[in-house]
């Protein structure tokens, strides 16, 4: 999978759980400030993308997940895997 | 009412020009029979910590035997306690529907006014967990306690939200204050997304208790001492369970939100119910 696509599926994710509009979703977006995204929501995310990528994400890496570009090199970290 | 907040005075003519209704009820019986109140807190707490639950501990059974036990014998100290309180003059109470509480898979999601709203939600619900201010995990007072009891320190993480999922599939009632801190009064209520997110997830039934304590007392950054003028009357209302289908019917973040402004619209018109009938 290109980085293109994760890209895409990451934000299409954001945008159906969380109702964003999909020009917020940008890679400097950050969770806690710019998406409103917390902690409880991130537990979510953590499993949908799962799902989605089927690939088990640890929630422990996700923890240093500030933006949506960290996340987007997250997946593509394990996915490479 | 900004001057709940000033200073204690003595002067009872200054009280009056400011407009402080007067003291009543036994005021300064009463303030003593308070500070007595905590003292017997904390020296109950420690016991049941350090002495009662150790040693009930000791007796057989599984985690979860071991553990409802600690809970029930906590539950019946905290009515006690309660019983206590009213019996020396410092509260009234009424309770109604309290016989809907602590049904298997029930969350008990209420209002956080004043310090000591779980005890009447623990105490009348007696096998239920609950998230606990992680704080007093390590207060030495409460510690032993709560640990004997294996109710859930809050923090915002995955472990917590899974571990209280889990209790409520398992069958246990769970006690949740969705704000996450008492009300500062006077100020919009705010609910932490934590307690919808978990209902979602694992609540058999979703049940709101309102509380409310006229005049108010023991709220956020109150000292002890600063009791109210006249005796505190608390008054706990069981609500209708919350319907959880049409919340789960979506992407759990987006049911989650929801169900939490639900919750707040809720607790946000008890509140001012109560604002309306007081005036």
């Amino acid at each position: 999978m290109t980085r293109a696509e994760i890209t895409d599926l990451v934000r299409d994710t954001l945008v159906e759980l969380f109702e964003l509009d999909p020009e917020r979703v940008v890679p400097e977006a950050r969770f806690d400030d710019d998406l409103e995204i917390d902690s409880i929501d991130a537990v979510d995310l953590v499993e949908h993308l799962s799902r989605t990528f089927t690939k088990k994400v640890a929630p422990r890496e996700f923890r240093s997940v500030r933006t949506v570009k960290d996340l987007i090199d997250l997946i593509e970290r394990s996915l490479a895997q | 009412m900004p001057l709940r907040f000033a200073p204690v005075d003595t002067s009872g003519q200054q009280r009056a020009a400011h407009g402080a209704p007067p003291r009543a009820d036994f005021y300064w019986l009463r303030l003593a029979a308070t500070g007595l109140c905590f003292v017997v807190f904390g020296i109950a707490a420690l016991l049941l910590g350090l002495v009662i639950l150790p040693l009930l501990s000791m007796l057989d059974g599984d985690r979860n035997r071991r553990r409802h036990r600690a809970r029930a014998v906590i539950a019946a100290a905290m009515r006690a306690f309660i019983h206590f309180m009213r019996a020396v003059g410092v509260l009234r109470f009424s309770f109604a529907g309290r016989e809907r509480l602590g049904l298997p898979g029930q969350m008990i999601a209420a209002n956080h006014p004043t310090l000591i709203d779980v005890l009447f939600l623990l105490g009348f619900s007696p096998q239920a967990t609950c998230i606990v201010k992680a704080e007093l995990f390590r207060n030495p007072f409460t510690r032993g306690a709560l640990r004997a009891a294996d109710y859930i320190p809050n923090a915002p993480t995955e472990d917590m939200v899974l571990r209280a999922e889990q209790e409520l599939r398992d069958g246990q009632s769970l006690v949740i204050f969705p704000e996450g801190t008492r009300t500062v009064p006077g100020r919009a209520l705010e609910l932490q997304r934590g307690a919808a997110n978990i209902a979602l997830r694992g609540a058999a039934r979703l049940t709101p208790v309102h509380i409310s304590c006229e005049p108010p007392t023991l709220s956020k950054h109150e000292p002890w001492y600063r009791i109210p003028a006249r005796r505190a009357q608390f008054t706990l209302r069981v609500g209708d369970d919350i319907d959880l289908a049409s919340y789960r019917d979506t992407a759990r973040p987006r049911g989650s939100r929801a169900l939490n402004a639900h919750l707040a619209t809720l607790f946000e018109h008890g509140r001012s119910g109560r604002e309306s009938r007081s005036s």
